[in-house]
């Protein structure tokens, strides 16, 4: 999996783009990104982040009872957080291309 | 206490409003709830972990334009401070203010007198001319030694934590919390002679931020570090410095100079003297 240091520009981006998918909770996030094999990534990193999009207005938040364990706190994508989804997406494919474009042909 | 306690605790002594700080605790409990792990676990030390948020809060969100936070108040000033063995003149007329939320680096050339003049920034070694006002919590992390070769890591922790007033069960989750940011998991019974030079570099960062200061003196402590200790070792300092503390470190590697807020170059102010 990608070491960390790569992802922390771009988890914002992660978590917005999962979140315009559905709501959903922090540890259901954490499965997806996994899943995705984007990043294995600790609570530490994960949950002050989706707090950060909280606080700035991107994502938010409604509780929501679990059939087993505490209650959840989902998070839902906002206006602003689409827009901000929207230009992080676009650095993030310039910032692909350059990439690639370094890289040159597929390495065999 | 139990951990939400301390952790709420803490939140309130960096300054987050009682309101926001409990609701930040009951969201943390719930998180921790979610993944079926106890939060002690699961997020490290309950300071540790307030500290770390209320850093990450502070940070932009990638896509908005970067704030830096205020700098706070004063952690060191300097103010014409020399230093001569005998008749030569080391280096004289150093000033130099940090505050909190800054970082200062110190750069010259071999012999001009950085690591004394951290020493005199320290405390340990008097100036001879000049004044030198500091902060009442400082971590000084010299460039090698301060450790005991028999002892292991944890007991380092325990009697460097004794030494600032923390029981031993305190003292050792937080050092070992600390030695994980640098990638480290100290050994329960190696004793710290049989650690590589970087490890030992690693166990003095340790001891140097245990007790939590307000300004750390750093004496190019990456010394021996692989590449990837190397990074972690600049994302310590750039956690410190958004946590609101001061940063003053000696380097020679002029490329981590872009991250900093001040630069005392030594080898100019030496080179005016002669």
């Amino acid at each position: 999996m990608t070491p960390r240091p790569w992802l922390h520009g771009f988890l914002d981006l992660c978590l917005l783009a999962m979140l315009r998918e559905r709501p959903d909770y922090g540890y259901g996030l954490a499965q997806r990104l996994a899943a995705a094999g984007v990043a294995d990534i600790p609570g530490g990193t994960l949950y002050p982040a989706l707090l950060r999009l909280e606080q700035q207005g991107l994502a938010s938040p409604s509780w929501a009872p679990s059939e087993s364990g505490p209650r959840r706190k989902y998070y839902e994508i906002t206006p602003a957080g689409l827009a901000a989804l929207q230009a992080q997406a676009a650095e993030w494919r310039a910032f692909r291309d350059g990439v690639d474009l370094l890289i040159g042909a597929p390495v065999r | 206490m139990n951990w939400p306690q301390r952790f709420e605790a803490e939140l309130v002594r960096l300054g987050v409003q009682p309101v926001v700080a409990r609701r930040l605790t009951a969201d943390t409990a719930a998180q921790a709830g979610e993944h079926d792990a106890d939060p002690d676990g699961f997020f490290g030390p309950a300071h540790l972990y307030a500290r770390h948020l209320v850093a990450e809060l502070q940070t932009p969100a990638a896509g908005t334009a970067p704030e830096r936070c205020v700098p706070g108040q004063v952690m060191l000033q300097l103010s014409g401070v020399g230093k001569r063995y005998r008749r030569r003149a080391v280096f004289s007329g150093v000033d130099l203010t940090v505050r909190g939320g800054e970082v200062a680096a110190i750069v010259g050339a071999n012999g001009c007198g950085k690591s004394t003049l951290l020493r005199i920034c320290a405390g340990l070694t008097p100036p001879s001319c000049g004044t030198v006002h500091r902060t009442r919590r400082v971590g000084f992390v010299p460039q090698d030694g301060g450790t005991a070769g028999w002892l292991t890591a944890e007991e380092h922790f325990t009697l460097f934590g004794a030494a600032a007033g923390m029981v031993p069960r305190k003292a050792i989750s937080t050092g070992t919390h600390l030695a994980s940011l640098l990638a480290w998991r100290p050994s329960r019974v190696q004793p710290v002679q049989e650690l590589s030079g970087g490890t030992r570099q690693k166990l003095n960062l340790v001891l140097g931020e245990l007790h939590g200061p307000d300004l750390l003196l750093l004496d190019e402590p990456y010394q021996g570090f692989d590449q990837g200790s190397y990074l972690d070792f600049w994302r310590q300092v750039r956690s410190w410095r958004d946590a609101g503390r001061a940063v003053v470190v000696v380097t020679h590697l002029l490329h981590e100079l872009q991250n900093v807020d001040h630069v005392l170059d030594l080898g100019a102010v030496a080179g005016r003297v002669a």
